[in-house]
């Protein structure tokens, strides 16, 4: 997984119409911005690390087969930002991630939010790859 | 220590006739009997600023560095019987496991035990410690009375608050990850430890920690240390950096 | 069917649940509730956004410390550098990954660094072969003056005699004695982030940078400096919200004349807002699987 560092305004408020347009280096690379999708699966754990946080969740495939998926999303510092901690997600959770596929189809993706059995919407990177506040 | 001079060739500290940084106390010097009385700052705290460092390496093992562990009165430090297979372990394959061999954030308070300066700087709402051991910082809040909760560091969340003239430092919040020395002495999550940072005199620091982690250790211990001021005119922390100096030994051996 | 899915078999969807969505708008909607609150609460201290509420005041006047200059404290972002973080340089291609931008060079007037040319070759060694070796990548500090302009902004603290700078992006550190004292290291020592010296010139602080090493960029496209490169920085308040930054580089064995950038820096007007400990070596996976995956080095992003 190529992935440089992301570039700026994760926990920054920056409501200031300033704000520039900042992408992620291999967000284009990586990701097709154009092919949305929303997965289900059951919340295995999450990797806090720097440049990005990793969601591991299991999805149960029509034969029954079972995936573990990858969900690329905010630094844990941006991830604290937007209300995250470390016990949001409870392992066997079954959460709903929202994002964009991997170019390179692996059971890989880009998150944008994850939402939690309770019904709950969390934010976890933006939808068009960027990072800071949400539109 | 040897990286250092890598980095530096500042030939050794300058006669005792070098000014210190801070301006001498109003009050008399410390005496038998006599309290040092710190110069202030600004907002009337204790002056703690200036570049500090500790003598003889004792980060190499807490256990053995004299006079270092002031609690239990033994010295050791009390680990739960099930914990002791861990340390022993540890110990054995340091070389290979300690987190700081792998230039990771070296936890609290083995940062403050290293063979690299820090520089304490104060303001009225935050005290920010920047260290030369890769340029880590750890900021102390004075105006916060909680700790964040859900979310862990190496080296921990810090909030500050004075007694007199000691600055308490409360600090939680830490992941597993980090050893409090060489020698493998390490921790769990549950891990708080309690900083008290004292100036005896214009060029002396007296830092004490007293540990606490019910998963690891029967009762808290505490440690207590003389650090020494850089009063060299001038005088600045510098880089150690860590994943540099890996990366060009590995490039040396052709990596 | 294929088509429909993304081009995913079968087996690897969720059972009846595949969603086909739109980039999520709605998503803003649902961000922790309400601006963080004393005392913890859902937010929490340092967390959370006060998101879209009604335009700030205008700005007042900048304050200033007891001894009569300017307070440049607080935390800050430098979000206006017209993508110079990308490309220090005017950068009218747009490249995979990022837009085209004006950089952040203001002098020249065409906006590019003025090299010589066998740092321009450098340059241009680096961008088509050797994006692995960004030292960021590496978890190496930024340099100068590429620290300004990175992720995630910064915090200056204003003691007597000192401007301290931390970055949350690597937990970089900048520590300029404001006592118009002179530099002091031997030229054998160089650092990341040089040796930096400060004094006021009115309102403006300006600081002056020696003994930097060459292993920084000025940016994540590959532009570099050699060891001779001495930067002026000058920062000037315009009023509490708004320091304007400028800084000065020369160095005769990589440029053929000194180049100046120029873009403000904005105060981050979240509350409670703080710098967060930023842990890089120890979660940095990826530049291994970066440098795996592409034999060693980079090509330029390709489309």
């Amino acid at each position: 997984m190529r992935a440089k560092f992301a570039i700026p305004a994760v926990g920054v408020t920056l409501l200031l119409a300033a704000e520039p347009v900042v992408a992620h280096h291999s967000f284009a690379a990586e990701y097709d911005s154009t092919k949305p999708i929303t997965i289900k699966g059951s919340f295995v754990k999450m990797d806090w690390v720097n440049p990005h946080s990793w969601i591991r969740f299991n999805v149960t495939g029509d034969d029954g087969k079972v995936t573990l998926w990858s969900a690329e999303a905010l630094p844990p510092n941006g991830l604290y930002r937007q209300g995250w901690r470390k016990d949001s997600l409870k392992e066997g959770e079954e959460i709903t991630v929202t994002g964009f596929r991997a170019k390179d189809g692996t059971a890989t993706m880009w998150s944008s939010s994850v939402v939690r059995a309770d019904g709950k919407k969390m934010f976890s990177g933006r939808a068009d790859g960027e990072e800071g506040p949400p539109r | 220590m040897t990286f250092r001079l890598i980095l530096s060739t500042i030939p050794a500290a300058v006669a005792a006739a070098a000014l210190a940084v801070m301006p001498a106390p109003a009050s008399a010097q410390s005496s038998k009997g006599q309290q040092y009385k710190a110069p202030r700052t600004p907002d009337g705290q204790a002056d703690l600023q200036g570049i500090w460092e500790v003598r003889n390496s004792p980060d190499k093992d807490l256990e053995k560095a004299k006079g270092l562990i002031v609690e239990p009165k033994n010295g050791k430090i009390p680990y739960l019987p099930a914990a002791l297979a861990r340390k022993t372990s540890n110990e054995k394959n340091s070389a290979a496991e300690d987190p700081l061999n792998k230039c990771y954030m070296p936890g609290v308070p083995r940062i403050n035990l290293l063979s690299h300066p820090f520089q304490i700087f104060q303001t009225p709402t935050q005290i920010s410690i920047a260290y030369e051991y890769i340029h880590n910082f750890r900021n102390v809040y004075l105006k916060r009375d909680k700790h964040l909760d859900g979310i862990d560091f190496w080296q921990g969340d810090s909030l500050g608050h004075w007694e007199g003239d000691t600055l308490v430092v409360d600090v939680a919040n830490f992941n597993d990850q980090t050893w409090f020395d060489k020698a493998g002495a390490y921790h769990s999550d549950q891990l708080k430890v309690v900083e008290r940072y004292t100036r005896t005199g214009p060029d002396t620091l007296q830092y004490e920690a007293t540990i606490t982690d019910p998963k690891v250790f029967s009762a808290p211990w505490k440690i207590s240390i003389t650090l020494d001021r850089d009063t060299k005119p001038n005088a600045r922390i510098l880089e150690y950096e860590c994943q540099y100096l890996a990366d060009e030994a590995a490039k040396k051996k052709g990596n | 069917m294929r088509k429909g899915f993304l081009g995913m078999t079968a087996g690897t969807l969720a059972v009846g649940t595949i969603l086909f969505l739109k980039p999520a708008p709605a998503a803003g909607q649902d961000t922790p509730p309400g601006p963080p609150r004393e005392g913890g609460g859902r937010g929490g201290r340092g967390a959370g956004f006060g998101r879209g509420r009604s335009p700030l005041p205008p700005a007042g006047p900048f304050k200033r410390t007891a001894d009569g200059k300017p307070d440049l404290s607080g935390y800050w972002n430098a979000a206006n550098n017209g993508g110079a973080v990308f490309e220090v340089q005017k950068h009218p291609v747009a490249r995979p990954g990022y837009p085209p931008g004006p950089g952040a060079i203001v002098d020249p007037p065409d906006g590019l660094i003025p090299y010589t040319p066998e740092y321009a070759k450098r340059a241009k060694a680096n961008f088509d072969e050797h994006l692995a070796d960004e030292p960021e990548l590496h978890c190496y500090e930024s340099g100068l003056p590429n620290q300004m302009y990175r992720q995630f902004g910064f915090q200056i603290l204003q003691p007597a005699g000192y401007l301290v700078m931390n970055w949350e992006f690597m937990h970089a550190v900048r520590i300029i004695p404001t006592d118009n004292r002179p530099h002091g290291l031997p030229a054998s020592t160089r650092l990341f982030e040089g040796d930096s010296v400060g004094r006021w010139e009115g309102d403006t602080l300006v600081v002056d940078t020696t003994n930097l090493n060459d292993r920084t960029w000025l940016d994540s496209a590959g532009n570099v400096h050699s060891d001779q490169m001495h930067v002026v920085e000058r920062f000037t308040p315009v009023d509490e919200r708004t320091i304007n930054y400028e800084a000065s580089m020369d160095d005769p064995k990589a440029y053929t004349r000194p180049w100046t950038v120029k873009f403000p820096l904005s105060r981050n007007m979240q509350p409670n807002y703080e710098i967060m400990e930023f842990a890089c070596i120890e979660g940095n996976q990826d530049v291994h699987h970066y440098i795996e995956e592409t034999g060693g080095k980079a090509k330029a992003v390709i489309p």
